[in-house]
Formats: structure tokens, C-alpha cells, sequence
């Protein structure tokens, strides 16, 4: 693989001297030169002025036109200045082009870089700008028949302009490539890009970046079917950064713990700034070796909505000198547990701090629109809720019983990658009997067992749960799965309306509206709005400016706020030093054209030339060459 | 035809208070107001000589004879009319410019007719182009103003110049005052008829009559030349160079005939058809000594 030049300078480009026309059908216009012949050949029209003595007159005019139509052409200075300027200016025209080095392929896949390291000030004025102008040369070296596709490599990739030989057009695009504050897929950027090449093209990618992007997946195993040349872009790694902020509440009190880490060679001396809800709270002074991290507890008044720390002094990269926090904790789920006594699923769901869990003996059982969740236990009632709940070991002759119970033998995932079994260990798992489920229409499986479904879980009407035995029958509330299964279970029915915690640019955060919300409205770091749908689940990608996010709810006529933060936190990122190599995958050999060279445009000498020889001419008509 | 259709009454009366000027006597043929070469009859008194016979008695000078026993003869400057002879070129090149060359060459040559005429002096007016006209009855008197004016505007302008054949009717003027009024464009030289002038003991002038038209070009550009005597034409392109090159050509002509002018004793006037009659005759000429 190609090793990127480790300078900051435009690539150089070498080959071979061989001129070629950007618009050769602008020879056409050579037509001039015999027209121009043609004129002198014509019998020029002149007023006859009458003269005292003609022989006064100097006898050594020469001709400039024909004084006969079709006179034998003689030599004439001026003839041969307007042949020349003439025939400079068809040259300017055709724009002839040198070869102006490197190995330009005829479709040129240019890959600038626009995620969040690319924003880093260590060259000027940043590596985003430095890579827009190196890719610019390139563009500068198209052939007339060189066609250029432009991805910008973001979080998402994604084509700022297709196979195209427009240079207007390639220009506009890398310059409107803005920075984002994700990621780099690279990944995602080159299999688009084999995308665009089929078999058999002269292709060849320009890849301008740090090379700090996103790992690359194992699909490119197999190679791209087109070389990448990598320009490295950026040099220094020198950045203190705040790599991650969290607040914990404790029964006594709210602490703020901050992670500071210097990614540089030198220490560094900064000062932190802490704010809550705007306010300045403290400012701490933090000396750090070079590569050292050192942790903050900071304190969270009880009042505050969201803290924030900020490095003061600045850096070569913005970008991970501030981060956000919501101090506010999330509002409870009340949960009604209905069962004649299951200590196990008690426990199970009180693990989880955000639950308000109510327990009922069956007979107790008044439906209730005040929960979020129902679970019942060895018990349904006539009429199901409108809304999620579990369902454990029905009483037969209910709505959701099942069939006969039948022994069970071995318990086993039905998809072991189904994210509500994430982390959950079902290999000693037993259970002794259970509720024949094979024809039941609830749901999909998600555990089983050779005889029977063993729990069904549905998404429609509402998220819903059926497990088809009593937990006392089964090892499962014994094992470690079991805690974590319920907690998967719960987090799915019951997932946060807005999650607080802390995501990365870029990354999609999931809104569930709460029940009654008539208006969803999410309020960026910049002040800018994004309505969503109020009626559903949504995902909000639109992430990418770092700070607090504040989600907006009408119910009932009253506003509810809640939030979530978006921060870098990204150490990857934050090391910024651009790696001397990029590992990148291999090339398919078949590719073997020959590739020619980048074109240098000499046209704008040519016209110069022309409007000196046009000059000259002027001069000589003046002094009567 | 009047004299005042060439020339204004008020022009005509200026011109008789003027006379031409000569640098020595002349002779001819009738009583004029000038002195004459010749011993005459006029009051002025020239010389004394011996009495040979057949000499008019009448003019011995007795007292000398008392003194000296000698018949001596007395003699006097005679009193002449200046013969001038007026050689006007109306050839093609002078039927030209603005105001035209040929009209005021005739306008010039009534003036100094007219001059002369008023004094006296006896006229002969020859207008030529490819050749001489007859030149006619001489004129004399002012009464003869008429025709003269009459003659010069009857005479169209137009022909070839040729200047050879001005010699003979040159050389056989009697000695006297030759005024040449041409543009001196033609070709070949005006030199043989200034030498004529020269051998014919006159007392002469040339002046040259320019339209200003031709001494500073007014046009540029291309354009087909025309000959005004040969009809000939000529493609030419006018720029600050070939007009500098025509301009030289015709500095370096009217040199020649000024510099074969004073060669030859003949004066000298290079007259442009912009001034007035009016201030040519009385400033011009005057300064020329041609007029007093």
C-alpha cells in the first residue's frame, strides 16, 4: 500500500511530457487562418480619394490585401501577425494541457475525510481545509476524458458528486464538504465507491485524511477492485481532551466525575471550568503528563438540569474541550406486579432504579391506566390491558393459556443475536413443565425448547411478553440470566421516553413519547427545532453538533422537557495523531491498465501569448509594416 | 465680365496705391512709369556721348560744345512700361483642394494683372498645363483688366503638368518681370523653365500654391489614390508612417523649387490657398519684395 507523503504540501505529480486538448473541438476555429488568407486574397473596398500628385505619394506601400482578387500572396508582416495571433488563440482554445504528473486514472474516486478529527488546527487553517485543497490539485489534473467521483467520509458516507468531468462542478463539491463531529466510516465510503467502479475500469482512489477513522470492517477481504492512494493529512497529536463526564447519585448526594486526559508528548497545564446550567460553579487547575488522564469529582447542585465542564485555553481541537451532562434524573415507570407471591420476579424487576413497583394478590387486581407496566403471574384477568405486559404461566382456560403442559428438555435461544437475550445464559437453564405454546398465535419465540415455544414476545398492539411456565418449575430465577433477561425485557417494554445518558455524534437516539403526548419536538444545542411524530417511536439521528438536547412534550396541554447530551467522548479521536501508515485493504490484481497522467493547463499562457502577438500587430499596422 | 467677378472693388482699389517691384531697369517697347536700360526722353539725365552722324541733332548739348568744340550728345534714362509676363498653371493638379488651387491661382494672377495693369505696365498672361496657351494680345492699361480677368476665368483648369514646355514661350519674353504661379507638383521638374527664366534675363518669381488640404493630411485608412492629372490610382493605407513618408516627399519637392528658385535669382513664395487674396498680395508679396 501506498504510503502518504508526510508533508502537508499539494501532491506532486510526475510523468512523461506529452500534450493533449481539453476541447479539441474547439479546432474548428482554425478555419480562421484560411479565412483569414482568403480576406487578403479579396479585393479590398477603399474610397478613392483624388490626389494633386500621386507620385508624392511614398511608392513603397507594400499590399496588405490584394489590389486584384486572387493575387499571388506575397509576404507581409502584418499577414503573418494575424496568421499567428489567429492561430494562438484556436491553440488557447482547444485548451491544450500538459501532463502534469502523477498517474491519474480515467475515473479518479477522490475520498476527503469530513469527520470530527478532520477539524484539528495543527496545519492551517484546518486538516478539512488542507485536504480540500489537495484534492483540489487533483481536479486541476483531469484529462478531458478523466471523470471524478467526490465522497466525503463522514459518519456516513456519502457521494458530493458522481463520475463526472466537470470541474466547476468537482470544485463545488469538495468545497461545500463540511466537517462533522462523528466518526469517519470508511468502511461504508469505500464499499460505496467500489460501488460506482465496475469490473474492468481504469480506477484509482485519492484518499485525503488523518487516517483516524472508524476500524475497517473484514468485508474488504477480499480487496477493492481499485488502488487507494493515502495523503496524509495533519501532523500533530498534541490535545488535552475531556474523554468523559457521568453523574452518580448517591443516597447522601450528586457527584460529577470527569475524566481528563492529556493524548500529547508534552504535559500540559489546563484549567477546567465547571458549570451547571450555565452557571459557573468552579474553575480547577489540572497539570498533566504527557499521556497521563486524571478523574474530577465535581460537585451537582441538587437543582441543576444538565452540568457542563469546559477546558479553558484551547487547543488544536475544539472539539473534546467541552462536554455535557444531564444532572436531572429520569422520571419513574410505575409497575403493578400481580401475583399470589414471586419473590424471584420481585427482585428481578426492583433491580431497576427507574421502576416504581406495586405488588397485588390477583384478587386485588383493579385495571389501571396508571401503570406503564403489567406484569401478571399465575393469573389473567378477563379483560387484557391496553398497553405492555407480561404474562408468566397463565391459568389454563384464560385468553393466552396454551395447550396441555408438557415436559421440557433442553432451553435454547431461538436467535442467540436477538438483543432481549443479550448477555443472557441460557445454557444451565431448566425447566421442568410447561404450557404447550407450539399453537399459540401471541408472538414470536424468543426461548424454546425441542417440544414447545417457551416464551413469545410481540410487538403489536403493545410490546408484550408470554412465558409459558411457572418460574418456581425452572432453575431460571436461580441463574444469573434471569435478573438480566428481566432487565432486557423491561428496557424493551418500557424504554426510557429519552434516554440521559450521553451519546455520540451522529448516533441515533430512540424517543418514545409518553402516552398522551399530543407534540414532540427536540431542541438542539444551537437552538434549532426538529418536530417529530408524537404518535410513535422515533429515532433521532440528527445529532451531530455536540451539547445538551432538549426533548419537548405536550401532554395534556402541559410541557414536559426531558434530555439527553451528545458529547465526543471518543479517545480514538481525541489522540489525533495521524498515523504514518493506514492499513487499507488490498487491491484486486485484476485491475492492471495502465493509468495515464493529470492534466496542466496552459491555456491562460497561450491567450497571453495571443494578446502580445495581437499587440505586436497593432504596432506594425501603426508603423506601416 | 467685370473685374469686380474676380476680384472685390474694394480688393481692386487697395491694389492700385501698389506697384511691382524690380530690381533693375527694364526695358520696353512703350513709355512707361519705370526706368528703361535704354538712354530715352524722359527728364532724368544718363550720360553724355560723342555725336556721330545720323544721331537726333536735337539732342546735342550746346554749352558742351562751346566748352569743348565738340558735338556731345546728352542723354537720358528712358522712362518704360514694365513688361510682365504672367505664367498661371491650371493643370489637373491645381483644379484641387479647399479652397481651390486653380481658383486661387487666378485670383492671384488678377491681383498682380491688375497691379501691374494700373501702373501701366504691359501684361501677358500664359496659362498652361500640358502646354502653354497662346499668350495672346499683351494687356496694358487699367481698362484691359477686364479682359484679362475675363480670359482667366474663361480658361478651364485641367492636363498633365509639363514644365519643358514653358521654356520656349519663356525664352523669348523680352527682358522684364516673369511671375510663375504653380503648385510645382508635376512632373518632370519645374528646373528647365526657371533656367528659361533665368536665360531670359527676367526678373522673376515663382510661387507656389498649396491647398492646405495636401500639406496636412485630414484622412487615414485605406483608399484608392487617384491622379488628378493621370487619372493613375494607387492602393494605399494611410498610418502615421506612410503619412509622414507623403509628407517628407512634399517638404523635400517645395525645397527643390525654392533652393533652384534662389539658384537661379528668382524669388521665392510658398503660398497656401487658406490665406486671403488680400493679405497674400499686401503682406506676402510685399515681404517678397515682388510688390511695394
Amino acid at each position: 500500500m501506498w504510503k502518504g507523503a508526510r508533508d502537508q504540501r499539494a501532491p506532486v505529480w510526475k510523468g512523461a511530457r506529452v500534450l493533449s486538448f481539453l476541447a479539441p473541438a474547439a479546432a474548428i476555429l482554425a478555419l480562421t487562418l484560411p479565412a483569414i488568407v482568403a480576406l487578403y486574397f479579396l479585393r479590398i473596398r477603399r474610397p478613392t480619394r483624388i490626389v494633386p500628385a500621386l507620385h508624392l505619394w511614398p511608392n513603397q506601400i507594400r499590399d496588405r490585401q490584394a489590389n486584384v482578387p486572387w493575387q499571388r500572396l506575397r509576404p507581409s508582416w502584418l499577414l503573418f501577425l494575424q496568421l499567428l495571433a489567429a492561430a494562438v488563440l484556436v491553440a488557447a482554445a482547444v485548451q491544450p494541457a500538459l501532463p502534469a504528473g502523477a498517474a491519474l486514472a480515467r475515473h479518479s474516486i477522490v475520498l476527503i475525510d469530513a469527520s470530527a478529527s478532520m477539524q484539528a488546527t495543527d496545519v492551517a487553517p484546518s486538516r478539512l481545509d488542507v485536504a480540500k485543497r489537495q484534492a483540489n490539485a487533483v481536479i486541476d489534473q483531469l484529462g478531458p476524458q478523466d471523470r471524478m467521483t467526490v465522497i466525503a467520509v463522514g459518519p456516513a458516507a456519502r457521494v458530493v458528486a458522481s463520475v463526472t468531468g466537470e470541474r466547476d462542478t468537482l470544485h463545488r463539491a469538495v468545497n461545500g464538504i463540511t466537517a462533522s463531529n462523528g466518526a469517519g466510516d470508511l468502511s461504508a465510503a469505500l464499499a460505496m465507491a467500489a460501488g460506482l467502479v465496475r469490473a474492468g475500469d481504469d480506477a484509482r482512489a485519492y484518499l485525503f485524511t488523518d487516517g483516524i477513522v472508524q476500524p475497517l470492517r473484514a468485508s474488504f477481504a477480499s480487496g477493492l477492485p481499485f488502488p487507494v492512494e493515502y495523503h496524509r493529512v495533519g501532523t500533530s497529536g498534541e490535545n488535552v481532551a475531556l474523554t468523559s463526564l457521568t453523574v452518580r447519585t448517591s443516597a447522601q448526594s450528586r457527584a460529577a466525575y470527569l475524566h481528563v486526559q492529556n493524548f500529547g508528548q508534552q504535559p500540559r497545564s489546563v484549567s477546567v471550568e465547571w458549570r451547571a446550567d450555565g452557571h459557573l460553579l468552579d474553575v480547577r487547575p489540572v497539570t498533566l503528563a504527557a499521556g497521563q488522564a486524571q478523574d474530577l469529582v465535581l460537585p451537582v447542585p441538587g437543582d441543576a438540569t444538565a452540568v457542563s465542564a469546559h477546558l479553558a485555553g484551547g487547543d488544536i481541537f475544539a472539539l473534546d474541550d467541552s462536554a455535557t451532562a444531564v444532572a436531572r434524573t429520569p422520571r419513574a415507570f410505575r409497575v403493578l406486579l400481580v401475583t399470589p407471591g414471586n419473590v424471584f420476579l420481585e427482585q428481578a424487576l426492583r433491580l431497576r432504579s427507574d421502576l416504581q413497583i406495586d405488588v397485588i394478590a390477583p384478587t386485588a387486581y383493579r385495571a389501571s391506566a396508571a401503570y406503564a407496566l403489567t406484569v401478571f403471574d399465575q393469573f389473567s384477568p378477563a379483560v387484557l390491558p391496553d398497553g405492555p405486559f407480561v404474562m408468566v404461566d397463565p391459568p389454563a382456560g384464560s385468553a393466552l393459556a396454551g395447550g396441555q403442559p408438557v415436559g421440557i428438555g433442553r432451553v435454547r435461544a431461538v436467535d442467540a443475536g436477538d438483543p432481549l437475550l443479550a448477555n443472557v445464559d441460557l445454557q444451565d437453564v431448566h425447566v421442568a413443565r410447561s404450557q404447550d405454546l407450539r399453537n399459540s398465535l401471541f408472538g414470536r419465540p424468543l426461548v424454546s425448547s425441542l417440544q414447545t415455544p417457551l416464551v413469545l414476545v410481540r410487538d403489536e398492539p403493545f410490546r408484550q411478553v408470554l412465558v409459558g411456565f411457572d418460574l418456581h418449575e425452572s432453575d431460571l430465577p436461580l441463574r444469573i440470566a434471569f435478573p438480566i433477561l428481566v432487565q432486557n425485557l423491561s428496557e424493551w417494554l418500557l424504554p426510557p421516553s429519552v434516554p440521559s445518558h450521553s451519546f455520540h455524534p451522529d448516533e441515533a437516539v430512540t424517543i418514545v413519547p409518553e402516552s398522551g403526548a399530543t407534540s414532540v419536538s427536540v431542541v438542539r444545542p444551537d437552538g434549532s427545532r426538529r418536530a417529530l411524530a408524537a404518535g410513535s417511536i422515533a429515532t433521532f439521528a440528527d445529532t451531530d453538533p455536540t451539547g445538551l438536547y432538549t426533548v419537548e412534550q405536550t401532554i395534556a396541554g402541559k410541557l414536559e422537557r426531558s434530555w439527553f447530551s451528545v458529547n465526543l467522548f471518543s479517545d480514538p479521536i481525541s489522540q489525533l495523531k495521524p498515523p504514518d501508515r493506514l492499513t487499507l485493504p488490498p487491491t484486486r490484481t485484476t485491475v492492471t491498465q495502465a493509468t495515464h497522467h493529470g492534466q496542466l493547463e496552459i491555456w491562460p499562457w497561450i491567450a497571453l501569448a495571443a494578446l502580445a502577438v495581437v499587440t505586436a500587430e497593432w504596432l506594425a499596422f501603426h508603423r506601416g509594416l | 465680365m467685370t473685374p469686380a467677378a474676380l476680384l472685390e472693388p474694394a480688393l481692386l482699389r487697395r491694389l492700385e496705391s501698389l506697384a511691382l517691384q524690380v530690381r533693375r531697369a527694364v526695358s520696353g517697347q512703350m513709355g512707361g512709369e519705370r526706368r528703361s536700360r535704354r538712354r530715352g526722353q524722359s527728364v532724368e539725365f544718363a550720360d553724355f556721348r560723342n555725336y556721330t552722324p545720323g544721331d537726333d541733332f536735337r539732342l546735342i548739348d550746346w554749352n558742351a560744345y562751346a566748352r569743348l568744340d565738340r558735338f556731345m550728345l546728352r542723354l537720358f534714362v528712358a522712362e518704360e512700361e514694365l513688361p510682365l509676363s504672367l505664367f498661371v498653371d491650371l493643370s489637373g493638379s491645381m483644379d484641387w483642394g479647399k479652397p481651390n488651387k486653380a481658383e486661387t491661382a487666378r485670383r492671384l494672377a488678377g491681383a498682380i494683372s491688375y497691379v501691374a495693369l494700373a501702373a501701366l505696365d504691359r501684361v501677358r498672361l500664359t496659362v498652361f498645363a500640358d502646354g502653354p496657351t497662346s499668350g495672346g494680345a499683351p494687356y496694358r492699361g487699367r481698362r484691359a483688366a477686364a479682359g484679362l480677368f475675363s480670359r482667366l476665368q474663361s480658361l478651364p483648369a485641367g492636363g498633365v503638368t509639363n514644365y519643358e514646355k514653358l521654356v520656349w514661350p519663356i525664352g523669348r519674353q523680352r527682358p522684364g518681370m516673369t511671375v510663375l504661379i504653380t503648385d510645382g507638383l508635376g512632373e518632370p521638374s519645374i528646373d528647365p523653365a526657371l533656367a528659361a527664366v533665368q536665360r531670359a534675363q527676367q526678373e522673376g518669381a515663382v510661387l507656389q500654391l498649396l491647398a492646405p488640404q495636401e500639406m496636412a493630411l485630414d484622412w487615414s485608412g485605406d483608399a484608392r489614390l487617384r491622379d488628378a492629372e493621370t487619372g493613375l490610382e494607387r492602393e494605399f493605407t494611410a498610418t502615421p508612417v506612410t503619412q509622414g513618408s507623403y509628407l517628407r516627399a512634399l517638404a523635400q519637392r517645395t525645397d527643390d523649387i525654392e533652393r533652384a528658385s534662389q539658384r537661379r535669382g528668382l524669388r521665392f513664395a510658398r503660398l497656401s490657398t487658406a490665406e486671403p487674396i488680400d493679405e497674400m498680395v499686401q503682406i506676402t508679396l510685399r515681404r517678397l519684395g515682388l510688390l511695394g
